[in-house]
């Protein structure tokens, strides 16, 4: 058996396999919060996302890049769409942010509009013509070790570390991330500096949204890959405890993302290696694990410093006197 | 050129909080029918099929109290907890645990008088949902957790619990004998646990139905009159201000949590023991109760006597949804309409605190110092003269 | 304040015209803030624009800076008729606020705050923060306005926050500088100083309009005067041919006078009621606020605790009113030690406490005035039959008190949130006095107050002084501890840096111990 068969390195590699969507969901989620716009909707948008790039790839004809980059595109905007829903009750309605973010998980949630959409198109007849596969990048996927690691995914994981390594430059490196940040921090001051912020907020909240909508494409063109209500089962409500476990920073999302993926299937991997363990003890990790991570990032000191955007949660009501 | 502007209200009229709830109901409504023409569906013949199946049909309404039961004790666990700000969405595992704890008690007490068993019921399905429920409020008491997403996760950890009892284990709950040798399935309780159903006005209403109409009163009561509620009531709306009176935050909200779970429990209780007479972690899960009892609460605006009427109307719609899902009527259009409705009544609310003003505007460019010909005392066109304030906007 | 240090222009030298405000009104649901206002500032001077809280100042000026629009009337700058829709339009327009609570984000570092929103011209995709700094650490060199760009908001002082307030100002190179009670923050020598800076402004051929309740700031540093009354703009004058005296009358509209009354009510052999000792108390941030603080307070005696803000007063009354712990030391009431931390015990050992965030600590805002009347006794008779609250017991018990106290709201069942700002603070005077206080701690009583309301909260507390109570009273408002104080505790970093008799107190030695010196 090869190094690369080795148990750490299968671990690792499904790690980011099944963590990858989670990594597009909660950088999102964390220039969404940056904003000051908090949207517990993930789950609806990456249910969206997921049941218009199926839709995609089953009406739109060409080449599979082709399709699956069309694919994307639609998911993508499919929950940008149901964002800016979002962002029009909080922003312009001033909606609690939270009930707002309820209602819209529960509205384009698995048993809702995602569903309705889905069942109305047929899209669970047959899985997706067209998936994402996986690439030889260099040709060197059995390169020892790092072959595996970083030279044999889908294009998707290697899209991913693109968008956290842009987001880190847009949020910590540009005008536009200062602006966004300031946003989150101090809207009154923002706004006194001549910066819109319904404007900046709409579109973050969008560009969050349609992240969300790029991890659910990945469960319906690439893990499932075929349409099933309900599909993300719950992954959109941990991406929510990953902003908070990455202090709102898009690396460290994405680290816990991984962590995150390896849980979830460790079953898997095991199983392939005949170690039995309680399936339902398997399908438990992920969600036991999220709270234990959320109570060792809740407790520890460094909250204080590295905490979340002041003005996250609060609308910005310039009249109010 | 025109801009658009809104205006904090400082007085919101009576009659607007009426209007906005119907208003908002009328667009879901339209918007919903857009949504069916889109996707090539009979549009009014969708509604009408609801409004037949749902309600009106003879015998459909004892169906749909049946299944507003357990929305009216969802949507008041949702209540509850969000009147203090606790965002408990926790409701569909509360009541999962709930009714694994009603069943083994159930199960247990087959033999007893009918009184005996259904007030065990009900105290152990309370007893299970908030000892649920208290797992995300010591989290969040001792450890600062966000009770949205370890409520979520507990729902999660809930479900795949109950479904290990019935088809991974050879559990208590779990029949062994029959058709249970073949397909996993829960025991059935015996003819004596099974509440009963009395009949009022011609129509069998669920015993646990008679419950939730008795908590809704007890907790409107205890919200609105006793020091407890008026705890509540200040932390709700100041915490800095609670600590200042001395008041313990942290056992109150203990105590909001351990009641929302409570009611969700009993709604888990009342669904073994009105309506399943066994745990069936399968149908559980697909009804989704904890989730739709927060669209009961928000669209009752956490009024526990508005959630009674709240919850026979989504009842309804579930019941409907239901009894004509097929190609007609995909699954996930009552969640749309659901969830359609939430935001409509959610947007009015936030429309009806603001008045939409709308200002005519002399010239677009603001930086380009637009000169105006009028001499500028005169000059007054910036105004919300009435011709151009729209003022109220219904919704 | 020494009006001598300051060069005084004579005003009428230069009359090109900068700021022109025409009938200028503005409305906020039912209240009128501006009605027809007139305002006209010119080239190279320094405006004030006088008033008392609620006047319409900062109204006036948030139509200036874009942050409202006016419902009716006309602004020109320089001779152009302008539209000022948005902060951006104002400031591309040269005006630039500087803002009474600061508009800084305090995670970001000075450069940070400095370019936030920089117009287009120096805008690209990229943040330069070396090329920032450097244009930042000139400004500040040339207007003497120390500050370390590279340092986050949150690590500096007070005078410093002002200071980035200042260079945002100046990096737009604004014309038009607006200041909105720049000095209520800052010692009376950073003061000082800050009009040695706005005066080299002015002399650059900026125009300042300052804006200012406190009459010797007025006379010392501007060369004209506005007076806003009610919404309404009263009078412009020369600074030079008036005195505090005719501006106060301007301002107010009839004389006031408030008296020292101070000593009468003391009884000098009375055992002190309040007795802090050593007392050691965290901040919100778990670190030290408070250090060593011990003072005494005897029946009758009001005593000021006087200090630039945020060195531990807020804390401190914290402590005193039973609702923050402390580390260590004592604290007696009456001879009896308290447990610090629970305002219960304390509202039993009949301390009373007034703080100075009134709506969100003090009351509920959404709450109505029945239930805050409540909102320290509801546990027990007359307020409650357990488990019940007596509702409407309360109701004609808050009615009573509505009508004793001359609370002017539609009924008891009116939010709080709803009343004017002197109303409230009736409201949660009347609550505390019915508890018939031996000790009363009282933060900022009358910040944000107009003269009649605070002339009403003056002689309140005064008659409670008088009945006995012993009164700590915690104001950053120099004029108000030296007017009503027995003596002046001053605080400087958590610490009591002096006790001086109110009667001897003057402002320069209370200004150099708010700075540290002792």
């Amino acid at each position: 058996m090869s190094i690369n068969h080795n148990l750490l390195v299968e671990v690792a590699v499904s790690g980011m396999f099944y963590g990858t969507p989670l990594v597009f969901a909660s950088v999102g989620e964390v220039i969404t919060e940056r904003s000051g716009v908090l949207n517990l909707g993930v789950e609806g948008m990456m249910l969206m996302g997921a049941a218009a790039g199926s839709w995609a790839s089953i009406h739109i004809s060409g080449s599979n890049p082709w399709v699956l980059f069309c694919a994307t595109i639609i998911g993508a905007a499919a929950a940008a769409l149901v964002a800016l829903l979002h962002a029009f009750l909080v922003v312009t309605l001033r909606v609690n942010q939270i009930v707002a973010g309820l209602a819209l998980t529960i509205f384009a949630g698995g048993a809702g509009l995602s569903s309705f959409l889905a069942n109305s198109w047929n899209l669970a007849a047959k899985p997706a013509p067209h998936q994402f596969q996986e690439l030889s990048v260099f040709g060197w996927k059995n390169a020892p070790i790092i072959g595996p690691l970083l030279f044999h995914h889908n294009v998707m994981v290697y899209f991913s570390w693109i968008v956290v390594g842009a987001t880190s430059w847009y949020l910590f490196r540009t005008r536009a991330g200062l602006h966004l940040r300031s946003v989150g921090e101090s809207p009154h001051t923002a706004d006194a500096m001549g910066l819109n912020v319904a404007r900046i907020r709409y579109v973050n909240t969008m560009v969050g949204g349609a992240l969300a909508g790029v991890g659910g494409v990945y469960f319906s063109l690439l893990i499932v890959p075929t349409w099933v209500d309900g599909m993300t089962q719950g992954r959109g409500w941990i991406a929510l405890a990953l902003v908070i476990f990455g202090f709102w920073r898009p690396g460290l999302a994405m680290i816990g993302a991984y962590l995150f993926g390896a849980f979830a299937s460790l079953g898997l991997t095991l199983q392939a290696r005949n170690v039995h363990i309680s399936p339902d003890l398997l399908d438990a990790l992920p969600y036991l694990m999220t709270i234990v991570v959320l109570i060792i990032v809740s407790n520890s000191g460094a909250r204080k410093r590295l905490g979340a955007p002041a003005a996250l949660g609060q609308p910005f009501i310039r009249d109010e006197r | 050129m025109r801009s658009i502007a809104f205006e904090r209200r400082t007085n919101t009229p009576k009659w607007l909080r009426i209007a906005v709830p119907m208003f908002g109901i009328a667009i879901a409504l339209v918007l919903g029918a857009m949504l069916l023409a889109w996707t090539g569906h009979a549009t009014t013949g969708t509604y009408r099929q609801i409004l037949h199946r749902g309600f009106t049909d003879p015998g459909t309404f004892a169906t749909t109290l049946v299944a507003a039961t357990p929305l009216l004790f969802t949507g008041l666990t949702a209540a509850i907890a969000y009147r203090m700000g606790v965002f408990n969405i926790g409701g569909e595992g509360q009541l999962f645990i709930g009714a694994m704890f009603a069943s083994f008690v159930g199960l247990g007490l087959g033999s007893a008088p009918t009184v005996v068993v259904v007030a065990s019921m009900i105290l152990a399905g309370a007893v299970g949902g908030s000892l649920w429920a208290s797992i995300a409020a010591v989290l969040r008491d001792r450890f600062r957790c966000n009770e949205i997403i370890t409520t979520l996760m507990l729902n999660y950890l809930a479900g795949i619990l109950i479904q290990y009892l019935i088809f991974s284990s050879h559990s208590y709950w779990r029949e062994l004998t029959g058709t249970g040798a073949l397909f996993p399935q829960g025991r059935m309780l015996s003819e004596r646990a099974q509440w009963p159903n009395p009949h009022i006005g011609g129509t069998p209403v669920p015993f646990g139905f008679i419950v939730g109409i008795s908590f809704a009163v007890l907790i409107f009561v205890l919200l609105r009159s006793t020091r407890f509620g008026y705890r509540v009531r200040v932390i709700a709306d100041a915490p800095a201000a609670a600590k200042y009176a001395g008041i313990n935050a942290r056992r109150t909200t203990f105590a909001v949590l351990a009641l929302s779970g409570a009611m969700a429990g009993i709604g888990g209780a009342s669904d073994v023991g009105d309506f399943r007479h066994t745990l069936d972690p399968k149908g559980l899960q697909q009804a989704g109760y904890g989730y739709t009892g927060i669209v009961v609460a928000a669209l009752g605006r956490l009024n526990p006597i508005a959630v009674v009427f709240v919850a026979i109307l989504m009842g309804g719609l579930n019941t409907a949804g239901l009894a004509l899902q097929g190609p007609d009527f995909p699954a996930g259009l009552v969640g749309t309409l659901q969830g359609l409705l939430l935001f409509c009544t959610l947007g009015g609310e936030g429309l009806a605190r603001y008045r939409i003003v709308i200002r005519r505007r002399a010239g677009s460019a603001s930086r380009s110092a637009a000169p105006r010909s009028s001499s500028p005392r005169s000059a007054a066109s910036p105004t919300e003269a009435p011709g151009l304030a729209t003022g109220e906007v219904g919704g | 304040m020494n009006p001598e240090s300051i060069d005084v222009l004579t005003a009428g030298t230069n009359l090109v015209p900068a700021v022109e405000m025409f009938g200028i009104t503005k409305r906020f649901g039912d209240v009128v803030a501006n009605d027809g206002v007139n305002f006209h500032a010119c080239v190279g001077e320094v405006h004030a624009l006088l008033g008392e809280n609620g006047a319409g100042k900062s109204t006036l000026t948030n139509m200036l800076t874009g942050i409202y629009q006016p419902d009716a009337g006309e602004i020109r700058l320089y001779e152009k008729p302008l539209r000022l829709t948005s902060p951006r339009a104002a400031i591309a327009a040269g005006v630039g606020m500087v803002h009474q609570h600061f508009k800084l984000v305090p995670t970001f570092t000075v450069a940070e705050n400095v370019v936030l929103g920089l117009s287009a011209e120096h805008r690209g995709v990229k943040f330069r923060r070396a090329a920032i700094e450097r244009r930042v650490a000139e400004l500040s060199e040339r207007y003497q306005l120390a500050v370390d760009p590279a340092k986050k908001i949150w690590q500096l002082s007070v005078g410093e926050r002002q200071r980035v307030e200042l260079l945002k100002v100046l990096i737009r190179e604004a014309r038009i500088l607006v200041l909105d009670e720049p000095t209520a923050v800052l010692t009376p020598q950073e003061a000082d100083s800050l009009f040695v800076t706005l005066r080299s402004m002015a002399d650059d051929g900026r125009t300042v309009i300052f804006i200012s309740h406190k009459l010797y700031e007025v006379t010392a540093v501007s060369d004209r005067v506005t007076v806003l009354r009610d919404g309404r703009n009263i009078a412009t004058v020369d600074t030079a041919d008036c005195d505090q005296r005719s501006l106060a009358a301007l301002m107010v509209g009839r004389d006031v006078q408030f008296d020292r009354r101070v000593g009468t009510h003391v009884r000098g052999d009375s055992e002190p009621v309040l007795i802090a000792a050593n007392v050691d108390a965290d901040g919100d941030d778990d670190r030290g606020a408070l250090h060593a603080i011990s003072l005494s307070l005897r029946a009758g005696e009001i005593l000021g605790i006087a200090g630039v803000a945020g060195n531990g007063q807020r804390e401190l009354g914290e402590v005193l009113g039973g609702i923050r712990r402390i580390r260590s030391g004592n604290i007696d009431v009456c001879g009896k030690q308290q447990t610090c931390g629970d305002p219960v015990a304390f509202a039993k050992s009949r301390v009373a406490y007034v703080p100075e965030d009134r709506l969100g600590t003090g009351l509920a805002p959404s709450l109505s005035i029945a239930d805050n009347v409540a909102l320290r006794s509801f546990r027990a008779a007359p307020f409650a039959r357990p488990p019940f609250i007596r509702r409407r017991w309360l109701r004609s018990h808050t009615q009573e008190l509505m009508s004793r106290y001359d609370v002017k709201a539609p009924g008891p069942e009116t939010p709080i949130r709803k009343l004017s700002g002197g109303n409230i603070q009736k409201v949660l005077l009347a609550r505390e006095f019915e508890s018939d206080p031996l000790v009363l701690v009282v933060a900022s009583p009358t910040r944000g107050l107009d003269v009649g309301a605070i002339e009403n909260v003056r002689s309140l507390l005064v008659t409670a002084a008088e009945r006995g109570t012993g009164i700590v009273l915690i104001s950053e408002d120099l004029d108000e501890v030296r007017a009503m104080c027995d003596r002046i505790a001053v605080m400087y970093e958590g610490r009591i840096v002096g006790i001086v008799d109110g009667e001897s107190a003057d402002v320069n030695t209370l200004g150099l111990m708010m700075a540290g010196a002792t």
